[in-house]
């Protein structure tokens, strides 16, 4: 007599079961304080990569933070925001292997490696939509920009920098390409000097 | 075990002998909404604790599906791919962890030898084959929580591996001294994982078109004791 309303609870708790499992989950990397894109924050004011993971030397910490890391890969990360303009990616293609991947809240949309590298030298530009097409509008006619120009998806996020030492000996070499990176922010004027100049 | 209450209460309220029906009544209409209030409060409680107890489960440790199985290896593709599946990126998030890129590499893990016994840190497997097509690719092993001291070797890179005339190779896993490729068990006991990271290569779009024989065989040679 009295099993009705109990099954009927349980019902209705095991439905609401599934509903704050599933806003749990969604809710997860909204509110995370320990992931990759909060920890990211601290590389917004350098221009260079800040290292997460070197081969070389005891880095503090609290910039050591991956919890399975590549003990072959030097890896850096460098935050940006692009209403302060869009970031540039510069890297030269050494001779290690280097990839570069950009990475919204949500997860990585692009991703390159050195392969790609136009005259030894690689560079990635972030930017919003509003901004590559004001940096269309000021390309010069007949010129050919080597930029590789990515729309993000938001307008905040990091890009990460590999770089594979593939022997022991090339640790050192592999944790200097990462931080011979440079990450800076593009004024808009910059293109067009460029191209006159 | 919510029947029993009124039928307490009702008995206690018997004793004044003229205001019983009314007050009776009162208690049981008190009684009945309490053992409503109750069941909600059974049930929120039912729905909050298990919804939150399974999210933890679930993205606490490994990603809980998303991988295509590959022989005994497991391919992870999309775990850092800007359209994962949620789990993957609650995992992420909690872990604070950057997979790699589709353009970049593909991570690969394996649990358990091709006959499906979990790796264990006292025996002795053998890893051999060949790799799909990738500009380097590293091989890790690891142990379940913090080593007591730090392993002299936990990874091969592409370019350490001695190789065979025909370019194959063979990588022995194992905690005793091992001739060519030995990668040592990093703990005395216990489950252990591999990682095969392919970095720039092709197969990271096409994961499905990947067949069992071009990735390593793992094979248990022997177990101590």
């Amino acid at each position: 007599m009295s099993r009705g309303p109990f099954l009927l609870a349980t019902g209705a708790g095991l439905v609401l079961a599934g509903l704050v499992h599933v806003a749990t989950v969604l809710a997860i990397p909204r509110f995370a304080e320990g992931d990759a894109f909060s920890r990211a924050q601290a590389s917004e004011t350098l221009d260079h990569p800040l290292r997460i993971h070197g081969l070389t030397g005891e880095a503090p910490p609290q910039e050591s933070w991956l919890p399975n890391p590549d003990p072959a890969v030097s890896v850096g990360v460098c935050s940006y925001d692009l209403d302060d303009g869009p970031m540039r990616v510069s890297a030269q293609a050494g001779s290690l292997m280097l990839s570069v991947s950009v990475h919204a809240r949500r997860g990585a949309f692009y991703a390159l490696t050195d392969q790609a590298a136009v005259r030894g030298g690689l560079d990635l530009v972030v930017m919003t939509r509003a901004q590559l097409d004001e940096a269309l509008a000021n390309d010069v006619a007949g010129e050919v920009t080597r930029d590789v120009r990515i729309v993000a998806p938001a307008r905040r996020g990091f890009a990460v920098v590999r770089v594979i030492a593939a022997l022991p000996s090339q640790r050192a070499v592999a944790d200097a390409a990462v931080q011979a990176v440079a990450c800076t922010i593009d004024s808009p004027a910059e293109p067009t000097e460029d191209g006159k100049g | 075990m919510d029947m029993q209450t009124p039928a307490g209460a009702g008995q206690g309220a018997e004793t004044p002998a003229r205001r019983a029906p009314r007050l009776g009544a009162l208690l049981r209409g008190a009684t009945s909404r309490s053992a409503r209030v109750g069941l909600v409060v059974y049930a929120l409680a039912l729905g909050g604790v298990l919804g939150l107890v399974s999210a933890d489960y679930a993205t606490s440790g490994g990603y809980p599906f998303g991988g295509t199985p590959i022989g005994s290896w497991t391919a992870w593709p999309k775990a850092g791919a800007f359209d994962a599946d949620p789990y993957a990126r609650a995992v992420n998030a909690r872990a604070g962890d950057i997979p790699l890129a589709v353009g970049e590499g593909m991570l690969l893990t394996a649990a358990a030898d091709d006959s499906g016994r979990t790796l264990d840190a006292t025996c002795t497997y053998k890893l051999s084959g060949i790799t799909p097509p990738a500009r380097a690719w590293t091989l890790t092993v690891t142990g379940r929580g913090k080593a007591e001291q730090a392993p002299m070797r936990d990874n091969f890179t592409s370019t350490e591996i001695l190789r065979d005339a025909d370019g194959q190779f063979a990588i022995l896993l194992s905690p005793e001294v091992q001739p060519g490729n030995w990668l040592p068990m990093p703990r005395p006991r216990g489950p252990v994982r591999l990682a095969l990271r392919l970095y720039d290569t092709p197969v990271a779009a096409s994961v499905s078109s990947l067949e069992r024989d071009s990735l390593p065989a793992i094979e248990r040679v022997g177990c101590a004791r």
